[in-house]
């Protein structure tokens, strides 16, 4: 029975919703499926890692019992003994346990901006989704920008600014925005995800207002202009080398509005509505009712960039269609999209432990694709000295 | 080991002893060969959960609190002994303490016994001997629907399409026994053309009972499959319980489904017989079922008539047609009729389909027989999907034939060949995994140890365009 640690939580904003993906979408399926050994591995909001069976039960976090487990635990250490071994130190009590697969359902920094599949590819573990610099790229904003138009592939127009930058040249930058862009504008911090920090602005208050907000989280920010005519769109992807597209889907939201984090997560539904339909699912449609043509260019566009930043295992692509133009966008990559976007998935004919089955098999595919390249050359360069 | 011991010591010890008699509806037999099987008390409620009712609550506190009091009663002795007071004390009154977890459960059973003799079996002659005379003197016919399997359905389907063109009355849910029967007698208002009443059996002489009570003019027998042989003796037995309803209702005025076990045996040519084919001279032909129901012809040599339901499966169309055929003997007309079966529909647990996720799912937990399981394995053959998925944790009560009938089903899934199979672990698995490799099932197999964390999360398990198919429960005490 291959072993597999599902690794969440983490120095991130996003800490809770990589605790709903590891649990309900990745957890629960993977013990459905009767075929593995699922070990839980929790990082806390101050970056220590622990291993119990209780952190795979929502219920610890939703009661607040986390707390008290976590000050009843040891934090574990990590060995790279001919992979990854996990340990909780050297009691009586001390497990050790050698890990086949790791799933690390994580969202924002620390997590899916490369850093833990950094540590992953050091240990030589097999784990899903997407390696260090195709996270590192994907989950920058302006990076991932940069590159998709020097590859030839539209986006919205865009500025960036570093937060000491801003510090001390706050007002000129203003300026440039206003003379550069036209509004409305967006104002992002270029490495978040789940609508965190974002701000929709129409005025050089609202602006610095919103720098002011996007700098509290990150110390990279891009300001982009909005796309007229607005149809934004996002497309689920899993696969290595040959990419499978779910469905296309579309959030149901009005040109005035957007969807901050609230709205995707908790309330489910456009801001300032009132009913309460499930997180990230009671929104959007599933596929995007929109003309053919149109369909298959984003789609094809989405798949375009999934190639180009070297995605694998799982990936989600964000669109941004001038409905009036039919001009497709691209807007953004999120390398482990919350809950999987399973609920997208599932209406395309892929359940949620189908889908966490088929990202353990393109781990395990591009493990062994990577295990068969030559690491080593021999020289005669030390010789010489 | 230690775990097993420190169960019997839980703050849920009592609760755990109310629900075991609760789930084995205070039969002390079941009760007792649960009692006696159990190792954990912390596992008993896997399941279902305890249900709060007045008596349930009353009995839980009565558990608890005698409980208490037996380890009251030890505190004090052993203080006695410290205090010299009482020689010895310390030991009696530790044994006395210790021994609550043994004492109780059985004590509570002999308490619930005394209570049955002396308080409720008087207090039930009465309410059941008052009904009787209602049922005898009610102005209405009263038509007894029996059988193995489907009884709800059919009782349901009757009562449907009667009140098209008469004043019905129907016994509700799936209550089917002596003192259920009686409580709804006292709701009859004497205005009723018909009465359509469900007889449960679990064991000989329950037909007879609930006969002697209501005073059928009508009976429907809807099959005969092994269920209850803990009970029945054989299958024989069974047939018979079902037959001595013949005593209380004239031959020509009961209808009996020959399909099925009741092939063996011998039945009075009198009474009317109906299966598959054919029913009281009509023939039934061009089935079609699908999600959105089941469509079929029935016909004579006077007249072709087309119908349309809301139920699916092939097997239900037998009793459409008995209905709709003696709807018409009892005076309504053809457009009644053909209003009344658009109107039947699946009942909650019977063969009643909801959508998951895009998903199909027919939720046939109630079933608990051999013959709807084959039912159900046809369905799934007759229905569209993706990708098939069928769940069962196999049949309670089949006595001696346990392992034959378990083997029997796993051929029958093998040769239905859903894509997926999910059985839940317990003593009739082996069984069903013999059955399936014997006819080389090829499907992906999967035995689960814990019923609920699957039914629970069956909705991450399915994706669009699969068909799920669960058939039958496994009460927690049943191993």
């Amino acid at each position: 029975m291959k072993k597999i640690l599902v690794i969440f939580g983490g120095r991130s904003v996003e800490h809770d919703v990589s605790i709903v993906t590891a649990i309900n979408s990745v957890i629960k399926p993977l013990r459905l499926t009767k075929k593995y050994q699922v070990e839980p591995l929790y990082i806390s909001k101050t970056g220590q890692w622990y291993w119990h069976e209780a952190l795979a039960d929502i219920e610890t976090y939703t009661s607040g019992k986390i707390n008290s487990l976590l000050k009843k635990l040891k934090p574990i250490s990590l060995k790279f003994d001919q992979g990854l071994v996990l340990s909780t130190g050297g009691s009586i009590s001390s497990r050790k346990l050698l890990i086949d697969v790791v799933f690390p359902a994580m969202h924002g920094t620390y997590g899916e901006d490369g850093d833990l599949m950094g540590l992953l590819e050091m240990a030589n573990v097999a784990y899903v989704g997407c390696d260090m610099p195709a996270s590192a790229i994907a989950m920058n904003k302006v990076l991932a920008k940069q590159l998709a138009v020097a590859n030839g592939i539209s986006t919205s127009n865009f500025l960036f600014y570093k937060n000491i930058n801003y510090k001390e040249n706050g007002q000129k930058i203003i300026n440039e925005i206003n003379t550069k862009l036209n509004w409305p504008l967006f104002v992002k911090p270029a490495h978040l995800g789940s609508s965190i920090g974002i701000s929709r602005v129409n005025n050089n208050q609202e602006l610095e207002n919103a720098l002011e907000l996007a700098f509290h989280y990150d110390d990279l920010v891009i300001v982009e202009e909005e796309v007229a005519n607005l149809i934004e769109v996002t497309l689920p992807i899993i696969g290595n080398d040959v990419p499978e597209p779910a469905y296309l889907e579309r959030p149901m939201l009005q040109q005035a509005d957007f969807f901050d984090f609230d709205t995707k997560y908790l309330r489910g539904q456009k801001k300032g509505s009132k009913s309460s339909l499930g997180a990230s699912e009671g929104y959007s449609q599933v596929p995007a009712d929109l003309p053919a043509k149109l369909y298959k260019s984003a789609e094809t566009l989405a798949l375009e960039v999934f190639k180009l930043f070297n995605l694998s295992g799982i990936a989600r692509v964000d669109l941004l269609i001038d409905s009036k133009k039919s001009i497709v966008y691209f807007n953004e990559i999120n390398p482990m999209p919350g809950s999987l976007y399973s609920h997208n998935f599932q209406k395309f004919g892929l359940s949620n432990v189908d889908l966490v089955e088929r990202l353990i098999f393109f781990a395990l595919e591009k493990y062994e694709q990577k295990n068969k390249l030559n690491s080593s050359f021999s020289t005669n360069y030390l010789k010489q000295f | 080991m230690i775990k097993n011991l420190f169960s019997l010591y839980t703050y849920r010890y009592p609760k755990n002893i109310a629900y075991m008699l609760q789930a084995s509806e205070y039969d002390a037999r079941n009760y007792l060969i649960w009692l006696s099987k159990t190792k954990n008390f912390n596992l008993v409620s896997r399941r279902k959960q305890f249900i709060k009712t007045k008596f349930s609550i009353l009995l839980y506190r009565f558990i608890a609190g005698g409980m208490l009091l037996q380890i009251l009663i030890g505190l004090i002795i052993i203080i006695l002994g410290f205090t010299n007071h009482f020689v010895g004390g310390q030991y009696y009154g530790l044994a006395i303490i210790l021994s609550y977890p043994v004492i109780w459960p059985y004590l509570i059973l002999i308490l619930i016994l005394v209570a049955k003799i002396l308080i409720i079996n008087p207090r039930d002659k009465i309410i059941l001997d008052k009904a009787e005379n209602i049922f005898k003197n009610h102005p209405g016919k009263i038509i007894a629907v029996l059988g193995s399997y489907g009884k709800t359905s059919m009782k349901e389907y009757l009562a449907i399409v009667l009140s098209e063109g008469k004043k019905v009355a129907v016994s509700p849910d799936n209550k089917n026994v002596a003192l259920s029967h009686a409580r709804f007698a006292q709701k009859l208002t004497g205005l009723e053309d018909y009465i359509v009443l469900e007889y449960g059996e679990g064991k000989n002489g329950d037909i007879a009972k609930l006969a002697k009570l209501t005073h059928p003019d009508f009976a429907i027998i809807t099959g005969l499959a092994p269920v209850h042989q803990n009970h029945y003796k054989s299958i024989k037995q069974q047939a018979d319980d079902l037959l001595s309803i013949e005593k209380y209702v004239d031959p020509t005025n009961i209808y009996l489904n020959s399909d099925t076990y009741f092939k063996d045996i011998k039945i009075n040519k009198e009474i009317n017989q109906f299966n598959d084919q054919s029913v009281l001279g009509f023939k039934i032909s061009n089935i079609l079922t699908d999600y959105s129901g089941t469509s079929f012809e029935l016909s004579n040599k006077k007249q072709t008539n087309n119908f349309k339901s809301k139920v699916i499966g092939r097997h239900q169309v037998k009793y459409l047609a008995l209905i709709i055929v003696i709807s018409e003997q009892l005076g309504l007309t053809l457009n009644q009729i053909k209003k009344g079966i658009a109107k039947t529909k699946a009942f909650p647990h019977r063969m009643e389909l909801s959508e998951l996720n895009g998903a199909m799912v027919i939720d046939d937990s109630y079933n608990g027989n051999i013959e709807g399981i084959k039912a159900g394995l046809n369905l799934i053959k007759d229905l569209k999907a993706k990708r098939k998925i069928y769940v069962t944790p196999g049949l309670v009560d089949q006595g001696k034939k346990t392992k034959d009938i378990h083997l029997e089903m796993g051929r029958y899934i093998a040769a239905a060949s859903p894509d997926i199979v999910v059985l839940m672990q317990n003593s009739t698995t082996e069984s069903i995994k013999k059955g399936l490799a014997e006819d080389n099932y090829a499907g992906q197999l999967i035995v689960e140890d814990n019923p609920l964390d699957f039914y629970n999360n069956l909705s991450i398990f399915v994706a669009k365009d699969d068909l799920v198919l669960m058939q039958n429960d496994w009460p927690d005490n049943y191993k």
